[in-house]
């Protein structure tokens, strides 16, 4: 065990961490007894989805290299995670999820989603570091948990600009019971993780600080919460290999200039209302987000989702709606540079509302099938929630048919 | 004797009532200083929402497997949800990694001895199980 120590200690430091609590972890299962305090926890969603255009490709966020066209498929939505969980007393608890989802590089090669140690030293007070979920907008770490909400996918309008999922660092959240109900604030600070595709490159965003928090109040059905985030970029845009390979463009030295991402930092702002009472739920959310990099836009989204259930069954409406502002014409030095970065600036627009409705429909315990239609009615310049963008031929439009199966175990 | 009649008509339709929806109530443990609850302050506690009771103890609610009866008609009469949603609510809690649910035991004879030896426990029983080891906080109405 000591030399197995000695050779993750000689690792890069979060690393090393994550791999101590995972070896942690599967040492605490060996010693568990049942029935003790080790536990062993799963979900999943197979899902199929098509749209009714080949035009671009849907995907459920950024974070996935490749979407859904007017051909079926499961890798849109389908997803496994398990969960360990080690208490290990009242105080002290660990806990690590692997999963499994389509993502940046076109494979479902499970990863390690969180790991982390929690501490409470007081019932209402926990600190947790290690590997951890980033909760920046309301339900955004519990995004892959078909299971625990209402339609098939959380809404893309407000979701799919969100590819950050994880930090490796700390939060800490406090609970104070005020009047009959309770506040609850919590703040983060870590370095971000992962890839974000672009074309066939990857822009990675890994080590980027991140740092935000939340304050909500919740009585009896109703929540309402408040939320900020930044995030400092540590990388450029993969901007010269992706116009090389796709446009056979050499990316000229004042655009790359214009659109650096590095070191710049974005802000998002966010408000959700939340009324869940008896058979009815209600959920409103609002968010901001202020680009620091040129290249991508500032943009403005929500959603109202209704529910209304009716014994096994809550049919559902929603609206959402996503916009990013004009951002003014690049006038630099040379034409070429201009088209360029026009062209670039012009892949982070966003503007379209959708309608959707669904059922979802709770079949047994633990186990609930969705279907859902979603209206895209968006400008044939609502380019960045897509892949794979035909722009000549997209106008803005089409529907979304999904179905799946989401089971908790 | 047709007003004994009465009486005993109104004593046997009362007991078939009381067997029907055997009222549900909310218990603590006796010496944990806790004298009654509101609908909104056993919701939070229930829902891991606050986890200290107002004198600092900590709270440590327990719950009824799934498939005991009760567990149906306790979340039904507090929140008015179907135990669909509620495990979604705890599945958001667990797999997000913020708190596990409450343990979930057999019988509520078993919630009795478990409240009992917790300074902090708190569980729902039928009003005629709470004996002397528990008090009674909140009664649960239709």
């Amino acid at each position: 065990m000591s030399g197995l120590g000695n050779r993750i200690c000689r690792r890069g430091g979060w690393q090393r961490l994550v791999l101590l609590l995972s070896s942690g972890l599967f040492c605490a299962a060996a010693l568990a007894a049942p029935g003790d305090s080790f536990t062993l926890q799963g979900f999943g969603t197979l899902g199929a989805v098509r749209t009714t255009s080949d035009h671009v490709e849907f995907v459920r966020d950024l974070s996935q290299a490749r979407g859904a066209t007017d051909a079926w498929t499961g890798k849109t939505d389908s997803a496994l995670g398990l969960q360990a969980n080690w208490q290990v007393n009242p105080q002290w608890q660990a806990v690590a999820q692997v999963l499994s989802r389509y993502r940046f590089d076109r494979t479902f090669h499970p990863e390690l989603a969180w790991a982390f140690v929690k501490f409470e030293p007081s019932p209402n007070l926990s600190l947790r570091a290690g590997r951890l979920g980033t909760e920046f907008f309301m339900l955004a770490d519990s995004r892959w948990v078909g299971y625990s909400f209402l339609t098939v996918r959380p809404p893309g309008d407000y979701f799919w600009h969100l590819p950050f999922y994880s930090i490796h660092g700390a939060d800490a959240s406090l609970a104070v019971p005020l009047g009959e109900g309770v506040m609850r604030g919590k703040v983060f600070y870590g370095q971000s993780r992962g890839n974000i595709p672009l074309a066939d490159e990857q822009w990675d965003i890994r080590r980027s600080p991140m740092i935000g928090g939340y304050l909500e109040y919740q009585l009896g059905g109703l929540q309402l919460r408040g939320s900020y985030a930044n995030i400092r970029f540590r990388n450029d845009l993969p901007l010269a290999p992706v116009l090389a390979k796709e446009n056979n463009i050499a990316l000229p030295a004042a655009a790359a200039q214009y659109l650096k991402t590095r070191d710049t930092r974005t802000h998002y702002y966010s408000l959700g209302l939340v009324y869940d009472k008896g058979p009815f739920q209600a959920q409103l959310m609002l968010n901001h987000i202020d680009q620091g990099t040129r290249a991508l836009s500032d943009s403005n989204a929500g959603y109202l989702l209704l529910g209304y259930r009716i014994g096994k069954v809550t049919p559902f409406v929603g609206y959402s709606r996503v916009r990013s502002s004009e951002r003014p014409k690049p006038s630099l030095g040379d034409p070429l540079s201009n088209l360029v970065a026009a062209y670039v600036i012009e892949d982070s627009h966003s503007d379209q509302k959708t309608i959707f409705a669904g059922a979802r429909w709770d079949v047994a315990r633990n186990v609930a099938l969705k279907a859902q239609w979603d209206g895209i009615r968006g400008d044939s310049s609502s380019l960045f929630p897509y892949r794979r963008d035909d722009r000549a031929r997209w106008d803005g439009r089409m529907d979304v048919f999904s179905v799946s199966l989401d089971f908790v175990f | 004797m047709r007003r004994l009649f009465f009486r005993i008509a109104l004593i046997v339709l009362t007991g078939l009532a009381g067997v029907a929806h055997a009222e549900l109530v909310v218990v603590v443990n006796a010496r944990s200083g806790v004298a009654a609850m509101t609908r909104n302050e056993v919701i939070n506690v229930f829902f891991g929402r606050n986890r200290q009771f107002f004198n600092g103890i900590e709270a440590m609610p327990v719950d009824l497997d799934d498939a005991h009866p009760k567990r149906a008609q306790f979340y039904k009469m507090l929140v008015g949800k179907d135990l669909s949603e509620i495990n979604a609510y705890w599945s958001r809690q667990v797999f997000t990694g913020r708190m596990q649910a409450p343990p979930r035991l057999a019988s509520t004879e078993e919630v009795i001895k478990w409240v009992a030896a917790n300074p902090g426990g708190i569980g729902f029983v039928e009003l005629s199980r709470a004996d002397a080891r528990v008090r009674v906080v909140y009664e649960l109405k239709r």
